[in-house]
C-alpha cells in the first residue's frame, strides 16, 4: 500500500516535515495501522463470524426452499421474496410491526421526557424514584413477561383487582385481539421508559441555563420555552433514543414469545415473531431467511435515513 | 404550593407503577399457593412461607445453574468489555484507512436480529467443537457494537491534551489507555460493564441451544424447567425462580446505578 | 439467471466450506457432547433428548437411572431440551451440524417430518420378544407404522379426558359424572353459572389458547367432520364448522366458555368447571387442585372419537451401529411392563405396553383413583389424527390461531376456517410429494 492510498487526514505538524523524515513518518504510520488492526481484530473477527456470517448464510438460504431436515436445499431464486412481498399475511405482519414499534417509540420518548422533567424538579425522593424507573431495564425480558403475564391474567391478575373496583370491566388483555398488542406495549414501556427518562434527564441537566432564562425574561411562557428552546436542544438525545428504541423494538421477541405467541390469531405477530414461527416451528428455513433479510434491510434503511435527517438538521440549525 | 403537592402525587404514582409489579413478584413468592389465587387478592401475605423457593430450588439443579451463569457472565463481560475498550480506543485515537466504513460495520452488527443468528451460529460453534462448552456459551456473544459505540463516544469527549501529553512522554498507546484514558472513564466503564453483564446474565435462547447437559446450563433454563411442569402452572414456584434469577442483577444495578446515569448520558449527549 | 445461479453456487460452496454442509442420509454423525460420570465412562453412551421438565422430568430421570444400574454396557444420558418444538428444532439443527442424538422424544406432529426426510432409523430389525408389535398397545404402536415399518415407539402417549370440578358440580346440583354429549354439557352451564368462584360466576368450559387444535381434532370428529381426508383439507366443511360454531356460541352467545392461557391452572384454582386436557397432566392436577378432581370421557355429539397425542421416541438414522444397538437396549428396557406402568403412575400418561395394565402398582392406583383408568378405557374411541395435522408442518399452528380468532374475536367460523383451509392447503402442498411417495 502506497501513501497515495491513504486517507486525507494528516496531522498539521506532519505536513511541514520533509525528506528523510518522510520515511520515519511512514514507519510510524505503519506502526499505527498495525496497532489499530491488532486492537480491533478480536472484536471484528467475532462480529464478522457471529453477526455478519449469519446474515450471509441467511441471504443464501433465502434463495432456497429447505425444511432443515432434507438432505439439501432446493434453489428457488427469488421466489421466496416475490411470494413474501405479495403475501397479505406479510403485509399485515409488517403493519403490526410498524404499529407496535411506533407505539413503543413514541411512548418511550414522550413518557420518558415527561418523567425526565418530573425528576428534574426539586422534589425529595426523586433520585430513588428515578432508580425505580430504571430498574426494570436490567431485568430479563422473559422474566418481566412472566411477571406481567401473571398480572394480566383475567382471572386472578393484579390488574383485574385494580380495574374492577373502579366499576369497569377489565379487558381480557392477552386473550383479546384488541388488547393484546396494547398490553405488550405496556410491558415494553414499563421495561424501557426509565432508560429514556434517564437519558433525557441528563440532557435537561446539561442544557445551557442562560438561553432559557433569557427567554423567560422576554416573557416566553413555559410551553413556548419547551417547544422553542428545550426540545430542539434535546434533538441529539431524541435521535439517540429513536435509533436505539427502533432497533430494540423491531427485534423484540422474548416478551411476545412468553405472553402471546403472536396471537390471538395473528394480532401480535410481528416480523420478529414470524421469523421464529417460520423458521423454528414450521421449519421453512428459506422463508424465515427471507423475512430475516427483509428485516435487516428495513432496519438498515430506517437507521441510515434517521442518521441522514438528523445530520442535516444539526448542520443547518 | 398546590403545584408542588400535585408533583409529589405524580412522583408517588410513578414510583407505584414501577415498584408495583416487583412488589407483586416478591409478595407472591412468599405466599402459600391458596393465597396466590384467592379473590380478592391479598395485598400482604397472611403467612410467610419459603416453600416456593424450596420447591423451585429442588425442581432443577439451580446451584449449578447459578455457577454457570456467574462464570459465563463474568468471563463474557470481561472479554466483551475488553473488546469494546480496545476497539473504541483504536477508533478514537488511531489512524487507519477506511476507518469510518469499518466503524459503520461495527455498528451494523446491532441491526442483526438475535434469533436470525441462531442456526448459523450453532453450525459454526459445532464446527469449532464448542457445543456444550463455556467457549460455545461465551465466545459468540463477545463481539461488541453498542458498548464500543458508547466507549468511543466517551473517548472523543476527553480533552486531547491529556492523550497528547502522554504521547509526548513516550508512553505507548496501551499505557496511555491503561494509565490515562481508562481512569478518566470510570463512569462509562461501569455503565458498559453493567449493560454487558445484564445482557449476558439474561441471555436465554442461545444457552438452551448450545448446551446439552444440566452441568453446562444457566439460570434462565432453570426458569424454563419450572414452567414446563405438565399441566398446572405453579405461579408461586415460577415467581420464586424468577426472583432468584433477577435478584443478582438488581443488586448489581443498585450498587452501580449512580455511575450508569453518568455513563449512558454521555453516549447519548455526544451521539 | 445464470448470474444468480453462479452467486448461489458460490455461496453454497462457501457454506459447505465453512462446515455448514447438509445431511447425507447414511453418514455417521458424532454424538452431542454432555457429561458422563466417571463410573460409566467405559460404556456405550446413548444420548436421549427429552422434553419433560418438572415432575415428569424427574420420572424420566428415575427410569434412566434404573436402566443405567441394571446393566454394564450402556449408559443413557438424558438431555432436557425444552418443549416438543424445542426438541424438534434442536434435532434438526444438530443434524445440519453433523451431530445426532441417539434417541429423541418426538411429538405427534413432529416425528413425521423426520420420517419423511429419512432422518429416522427403521425399528423393525431391533424387535424382539420383549420389544415389538406384540408388546405395545396396538393402536398407539400402529401410529408409527408406515407400510409395515416402525419409525418410532410410543412413550408418553395420551388422549384428552374431560376434567371436572366435583365440588362445583355438587354445588350446582349436577350428577357426579362427566356430561355425555356436548349438548348435555351446554345444558349444565346455567346451573354452573350460579356457583360463585373467584369473585364472579363459575364458567363452564375453558378452551386452550395454544395447542387447542389437538382437543379440537376430536371435537371435529364428534360433530361429524374432519380436518382433512388424506391431505385434502376439509376443515371448512360441515362437521368441522359445526364444531367451531358450537364453541363460538358457548363463548359469545351463552358466555359459558372462554379462552384460557392455561386451562389447567384456571381449573386447578376453581375458576372453571370443566376442561378437555391431556391425561398426562392428571397426576399434577390431582395433587394441585384444591377440590376433588373428576375425570370422564370426552363428550360425544353426532359421533364419538378423539385424538391420541403426546410423545414417542425416535431413533436417529445417522448414528453408528453400536449406538443403535445400545439405544435399542434402552427402548427394550422401557418396554418392560413395570417401567411402562411406573411412568403411567408417575404422570397419568397411557400405559403404552399392554402388560403394564396388569401391573399391581397401576392396578392399585386405578382402584384407589379411578381417574387414572379413564384414558385407558376411553382408548377404544381414540384414533390417529387427520393427515394434514400430522404431516403438514405447522398445520397445528394454523388451526389453533384460527380457533383463537373465533374465541377472541367472535369471527364467523365459516370465514375463519375458510382462510385456515387455504393455509392448510398450502402447507399440504409442501409435503405432498414426500407424503405420496412415502406414506400412500
Amino acid at each position: 500500500m502506497t501513501a497515495l492510498d491513504l486517507p486525507v487526514r494528516t496531522h498539521p505538524d506532519e505536513r511541514v516535515l520533509a525528506g528523510d523524515a518522510d520515511n520515519h513518518r511512514r514507519r510510524r504510520r505503519r506502526r499505527e495501522y498495525g496497532l489499530f488492526a491488532l486492537l480491533v481484530a478480536p472484536n471484528l473477527i467475532v462480529i464478522a463470524v457471529f453477526a455478519y456470517w449469519p446474515i450471509i448464510y441467511n441471504a443464501f438460504l433465502s434463495l432456497t426452499d429447505w425444511n432443515m431436515i432434507a438432505a439439501r436445499p432446493t434453489f428457488v431464486g427469488l421466489a421466496n421474496y416475490t411470494r413474501t412481498l405479495s403475501d397479505p399475511a406479510f403485509h399485515k405482519t409488517l403493519w403490526i410491526t410498524i404499529v407496535f414499534t411506533g407505539l413503543i417509540v413514541v411512548g418511550s420518548l414522550v413518557i420518558g421526557l415527561a418523567l425526565a422533567f418530573l425528576f428534574n424538579l426539586p422534589l425529595k425522593g426523586r433520585g430513588a424514584v428515578r432508580t425505580m424507573a430504571f430498574a426494570p431495564h436490567v431485568l430479563s425480558g422473559a422474566a418481566v413477561a412472566t411477571i406481567w403475564a401473571f398480572m394480566f391474567d383475567p382471572g386472578y391478575g393484579l390488574l383485574r383487582a385494580l380495574i374492577e373496583p373502579l366499576g369497569a370491566e377489565p379487558p381480557d388483555w392477552m386473550n383479546s385481539s384488541d388488547w393484546a398488542l396494547p398490553g405488550l406495549v405496556i410491558v415494553y414501556l414499563w421495561k424501557n421508559v426509565g432508560f429514556a427518562a434517564l437519558i433525557y434527564l441528563a440532557g435537561l441537566q446539561g442544557l445551557p441555563k442562560d438561553l432559557d432564562e433569557a427567554a423567560a425574561i422576554d416573557g416566553a411562557n413555559t410551553w413556548t420555552r419547551f417547544w422553542a428552546i428545550k426540545l430542539p436542544l434535546l434533538a441529539p438525545i431524541t435521535f439517540f433514543l429513536l435509533i436505539t428504541t427502533v432497533i430494540g423494538t423491531f427485534q423484540a421477541f422474548d416478551v411476545i414469545a412468553v405472553m402471546t405467541g403472536g396471537g390471538p390469531g395473528d394480532a401480535t405477530t410481528t416480523l420478529s415473531w414470524s421469523i421464529y414461527n417460520e423458521g423454528f416451528k414450521a421449519f421453512n428455513a428459506g422463508r424465515a431467511a427471507t423475512l430475516s433479510i427483509i428485516m435487516f434491510v428495513i432496519l438498515l434503511v430506517v437507521t441510515t435515513v434517521q442518521a441522514r435527517v438528523m445530520e442535516r438538521r444539526v448542520h443547518y440549525r | 404550593m398546590k403545584a408542588r403537592a400535585i408533583q409529589y402525587v405524580v412522583l408517588v404514582g410513578v414510583a407505584a407503577v414501577f415498584l408495583g409489579p416487583l412488589y407483586w413478584l416478591i409478595s407472591t413468592t412468599v405466599k402459600q399457593p391458596t393465597e396466590i389465587y384467592q379473590w380478592p387478592p391479598s395485598w400482604w401475605p397472611d403467612h410467610f412461607t419459603w416453600e416456593n423457593f424450596k420447591l423451585a430450588w429442588e425442581a432443577a439443579p439451580f446451584d449449578r445453574f447459578f455457577l454457570n451463569s456467574t462464570i459465563t457472565t463474568v468471563l463474557g463481560t470481561l472479554l466483551k468489555v475488553t473488546n469494546a475498550v480496545l476497539t473504541a480506543y483504536a477508533f478514537a485515537y488511531l489512524r487507519f484507512p477506511f476507518k469510518k466504513v469499518l466503524f459503520f460495520g461495527v455498528l451494523g452488527a446491532m441491526m442483526v436480529p438475535g434469533h436470525v443468528t441462531l442456526l448459523p451460529n450453532y453450525l459454526t460453534v459445532a464446527t469449532l467443537g464448542w457445543i456444550n462448552t463455556y467457549a460455545g456459551l461465551i465466545i459468540p456473544g463477545i463481539g461488541s457494537a453498542f458498548a464500543t459505540f458508547l466507549m468511543r463516544q466517551h473517548f472523543l469527549t476527553l480533552p486531547t491534551e491529556v492523550t497528547d501529553a502522554a504521547a509526548v512522554d513516550g508512553a505507548g498507546h496501551l499505557r496511555t489507555l491503561w494509565r490515562v484514558v481508562l481512569p478518566m472513564s470510570r463512569p462509562m466503564l461501569v455503565t458498559v460493564v453493567v449493560i454487558t453483564a445484564v445482557e449476558e446474565w439474561n441471555n436465554f435462547v442461545w444457552p438452551l441451544i448450545v448446551t446439552n447437559s444440566a452441568s453446562m446450563r444457566t439460570l434462565p433454563i432453570g426458569l424454563l424447567i419450572l414452567k414446563t411442569e405438565e399441566g398446572v402452572a405453579s405461579w408461586g414456584t415460577i415467581m420464586a425462580g424468577t426472583l432468584m434469577m433477577l435478584a443478582p442483577m438488581l443488586v448489581i444495578f443498585l450498587i452501580a446505578q449512580r455511575y450508569i446515569v453518568g455513563g449512558l448520558t454521555q453516549g447519548a449527549l455526544k451521539g | 439467471m445464470t448470474m444468480r445461479r453462479r452467486m448461489f453456487l458460490g455461496l453454497a460452496a462457501g457454506t459447505t466450506l465453512a462446515g455448514c454442509g447438509y445431511r447425507s442420509v447414511d453418514a455417521e454423525y458424532s454424538q452431542p457432547p454432555g457429561a458422563v460420570p466417571a463410573k460409566y465412562g467405559n460404556r456405550v453412551r446413548v444420548v436421549f433428548w427429552t422434553s419433560y421438565g418438572g415432575a415428569n422430568g424427574k420420572a424420566v430421570d428415575k427410569l434412566v437411572a434404573k436402566f443405567n444400574d441394571s446393566q454394564q454396557d450402556v449408559y443413557v444420558e438424558v438431555q432436557f431440551q425444552g418443549s416438543y418444538d424445542d426438541v424438534a428444532q434442536k434435532v434438526a439443527a444438530a443434524l445440519v451440524a453433523k451431530q445426532a442424538p441417539d434417541l429423541a422424544i418426538l411429538s405427534d406432529v413432529t416425528w413425521e417430518r423426520f420420517f419423511l426426510n429419512d432422518a429416522l432409523e427403521p425399528l423393525n430389525s431391533y424387535f424382539t420378544d420383549g420389544f415389538g408389535p406384540a408388546v405395545f398397545q396396538q393402536k398407539l404402536f400402529g401410529e408409527y407404522v408406515v407400510k409395515g415399518q416402525s419409525w418410532a415407539v410410543p412413550f408418553a402417549r395420551s388422549t384428552p379426558i374431560l376434567y371436572y370440578n366435583k365440588d362445583a358440580f355438587a354445588k350446582a346440583g349436577l350428577p357426579d359424572r362427566a356430561p355425555r354429549t356436548w349438548s348435555e354439557l351446554r345444558s349444565w352451564g346455567p346451573e354452573l353459572s350460579k356457583v360463585q368462584s373467584g369473585g364472579r360466576s363459575l364458567r363452564t368450559l375453558a378452551l386452550a389458547k395454544v395447542d387447542g387444535d389437538w382437543q379440537f381434532q376430536g371435537n371435529v370428529w364428534q360433530f361429524g367432520g374432519a380436518y382433512s381426508k388424506g391431505l385434502d383439507v376439509t376443515i371448512d366443511q360441515d362437521g368441522a364448522v359445526a364444531a367451531g360454531e358450537w364453541q363460538r356460541q358457548m363463548v359469545h352467545v351463552d358466555k359459558l366458555a372462554y379462552m384460557a392461557h392455561s386451562p389447567s391452572t384456571d381449573f386447578a384454582n376453581g375458576l372453571v368447571a370443566m376442561m378437555q386436557e391431556s391425561t398426562g397432566g392428571l397426576k399434577s392436577m390431582t395433587s394441585k387442585a384444591k377440590f376433588p378432581v373428576g375425570a370422564g370421557f370426552i363428550p360425544s355429539e353426532v359421533a364419538s372419537g378423539l385424538a391420541t397425542g403426546g410423545g414417542g421416541i425416535g431413533m436417529m438414522r445417522n448414528i453408528s451401529t453400536e449406538r443403535k444397538q445400545a439405544a435399542a437396549t434402552f427402548l427394550t428396557f422401557l418396554a418392560l411392563p413395570e417401567n411402562s406402568a411406573f411412568w403411567t403412575t408417575q404422570t397419568g400418561y397411557l400405559p403404552v405396553v399392554n402388560a403394564a395394565r396388569e401391573n399391581p402398582d397401576l392396578k392399585k392406583l386405578i382402584a384407589e383413583q379411578p381417574n387414572f383408568g379413564v384414558a385407558i378405557a376411553q382408548l377404544t374411541n381414540a384414533r390417529q389424527q387427520d393427515a394434514i395435522r400430522l404431516y403438514g408442518r405447522n398445520a397445528n399452528v394454523a388451526i389453533y390461531t384460527g380457533l383463537q380468532q373465533i374465541y377472541a374475536d367472535n369471527t364467523a367460523v365459516k370465514k375463519v376456517f375458510g382462510s385456515v383451509a387455504k393455509r392448510l392447503e398450502a402447507i399440504g402442498d409442501e409435503v405432498k410429494r414426500l407424503y405420496e411417495e412415502k406414506v400412500l
